[in-house]
């Protein structure tokens, strides 16, 4: 190996972290300005959320419980989940509740629940009830008060009325009827749920969290504990696909969606360059076309650094540097 | 008595929880409701606690002038702010305070985080080497996973997702039930420890 490619080498093993940090910020920036088609593939964790939410269309004696326990810092990951789970809830007319345990999560869920419902003539209370910000002291009691009575448990909602005089509430006691909870955090609170809500009452219990977390639930999913789990941004991605290409689909044949099929899925692409979709039921798919570029930039980085790494190796006669 | 009443209170109600637990009564129901009531009176206390020390802090340093007290008043005007324009406006879609959380406090915390991204890539550039068998096995599986979670991945080869969605089922998930066993029978052993009143280091002091 000649000396120019040894010292080319040397350099960018002890290149100035702020050359990476520039194309780190451009790799994720020019994806974000300038959207492109990339497919989305669809996985069974998020298929079977989908499904499962799904199967309550148009049934008012089964409800969705959306728990919220993140704030704004993990917005971009976990918000385009909630607004694809609430505009496919609206969709097919299925009743949804949303409580949230930390106070920086209540606006969160006020912002998800407006984004959601400009295109439907839904009503709070009617279609849907924010339970609003109940502290996390009370966590545990309202998990395990839910099992038997919801209106006792949670009392009133965020404006303050009374839940058990609610319309929305009309068929819906406790877990057996409001029985799927998703829960989306940057943390394992999935597993709260999990040890009280469905093991003490049987609630259908997934989770929606950032990337990071992923690894953390898999014991849970593998188990069944957890029915479905939206796997960070791609996770959320594979939800708008959802939506777009069952609830939200429009024809003669089906005015109200059309129900879910593998086959479909698997070979429909939807463009998001177009008008077509709005944009924020698309922000996870352009979010995705930004997160691949970062990742195959870093994989570049990872294998430059390598071989940088081994032929200074080489150079130093096989010692590590 | 001053070690001893608070060790008797959480010895009694430890036990209490844990018969509540296994013991499907009405006695133990009522205990249950009895203390939801209790909590819920005590919860707001919790927050103007935390609100006091928060104005102590934070006006202390202020009045010390300590180095950079400049950032305790923002932290003091952004609480008082906030909690006015909620108090005052109330918290529905078009208020000040929806204002504030989508103009501030939503893109701020957003920005935090989306640092992880250049620390990350950074740090993968910098001490992501293959220097012996273990590490080339874990930057193996790093690329192999990272290429499975975006649609690339599925582009070059069906194998890739596949790959990764093994990882992540067998070798991750032995890890982490292993390490989520050890976690749970040391909890347990922590709680009987604190039942039992052998382990007081929470009431302070040393034995």
């Amino acid at each position: 190996m000649n000396k120019k490619t040894i010292k080319f080498f040397d350099k960018i093993q002890n290149i100035d972290r702020r050359y990476i940090y520039i194309v780190v910020a451009l790799a994720i920036i020019f994806p974000l300005l300038i959207p492109f088609n990339s497919p989305t593939y669809v996985t069974k964790p998020t298929e079977d959320i989908y499904k499962k939410i799904d199967s309550f269309s148009g049934d008012k004696s089964k409800a969705v419980l959306l728990s919220f326990t993140h704030d704004a810092s993990t917005m971009p990951e976990l918000f385009p989940m909630e607004v694809s789970v609430l505009r496919h809830c609206f969709e097919r007319d299925i009743k949804v509740f949303t409580i949230c345990w930390i106070p920086a999560a209540a606006p969160l869920v006020d912002y998800a629940i407006n984004t959601a419902k400009e295109d439907f003539d839904v009503q709070s209370g009617i279609d849907y009830c924010n339970f609003g910000y109940k502290p996390y002291a009370l966590r545990l009691p309202i998990m395990l008060g839910m099992g038997d009575d919801i209106a006792k448990a949670v009392e009133t909602d965020s404006q303050g009325r009374k839940i058990e005089n609610l319309e929305i509430m009309q068929d819906i006691k406790n877990y057996d009827d409001m029985n799927l909870v998703v829960d989306f955090a940057a943390s394992g609170s999935a597993i709260q749920w999990i040890t009280y809500a469905r093991a003490k009452f049987g609630a259908n219990i997934a989770a929606g969290v950032t990337a990071v977390m992923v690894a953390d639930n898999y014991p849970y999913l593998q188990t069944g504990q957890l029915m479905g789990m939206f796997r960070g941004l791609k996770g959320a991605a594979e939800y708008e696909k959802l939506v777009d290409v069952f609830a939200s689909y429009k024809s003669e044949d089906h005015p109200h969606g059309r129900p879910f099929s593998k086959e479909i899925i698997d070979q429909t692409r939807v463009a998001i360059t177009g008008d077509a979709v709005p944009y924020k039921y698309k922000k996870a798919r352009i979010g995705m076309n930004a997160q691949s570029v970062a990742h195959i930039m870093m994989i570049f980085f990872i294998l430059i650094g390598n071989i940088g790494y081994f032929i200074t190796r080489k150079k130093v006669g096989g010692k590590h540097v | 008595m001053k070690r001893q009443i608070p060790l008797i209170i959480i010895m009694t109600l430890g036990f209490m929880f844990v018969a509540h637990s296994f013991i499907p009564h009405k006695i133990s129901a009522d205990f249950f409701d009895w203390f939801q009531d209790w909590v819920k009176a005590i919860s707001p206390f919790a927050v103007s606690l935390g609100v006091i020390s928060l104005f102590m802090v934070n006006g202390t340093k202020i009045s010390r002038k300590v180095p950079n007290w400049q950032y305790s008043v923002i932290t003091l005007a952004g609480l008082v702010f906030t909690a006015l324009a909620g108090f005052i406006w109330g918290t529905q879609s078009g208020t000040p305070y929806m204002w504030l959380f989508e103009n501030v406090q939503m893109p701020m915390s957003a920005t935090m985080f989306a640092l992880l991204a250049f620390y990350i890539a950074s740090a993968a550039y910098k001490a992501f080497r293959a220097r012996s068998a273990q590490a080339t096995v874990l930057l193996l599986a790093a690329i192999i996973v990272m290429l499975g979670q975006v649609p690339l991945g599925a582009m070059i080869s069906k194998w890739i997702p596949e790959t990764s969605k093994w990882i992540l089922n067998v070798p991750n998930l032995a890890a982490k039930r292993a390490i989520m066993i050890g976690v749970g029978l040391g909890m347990t052993a922590t709680s009987l420890k604190i039942l039992l009143g052998i382990e007081r280091t929470y009431l302070g002091g040393g034995d």
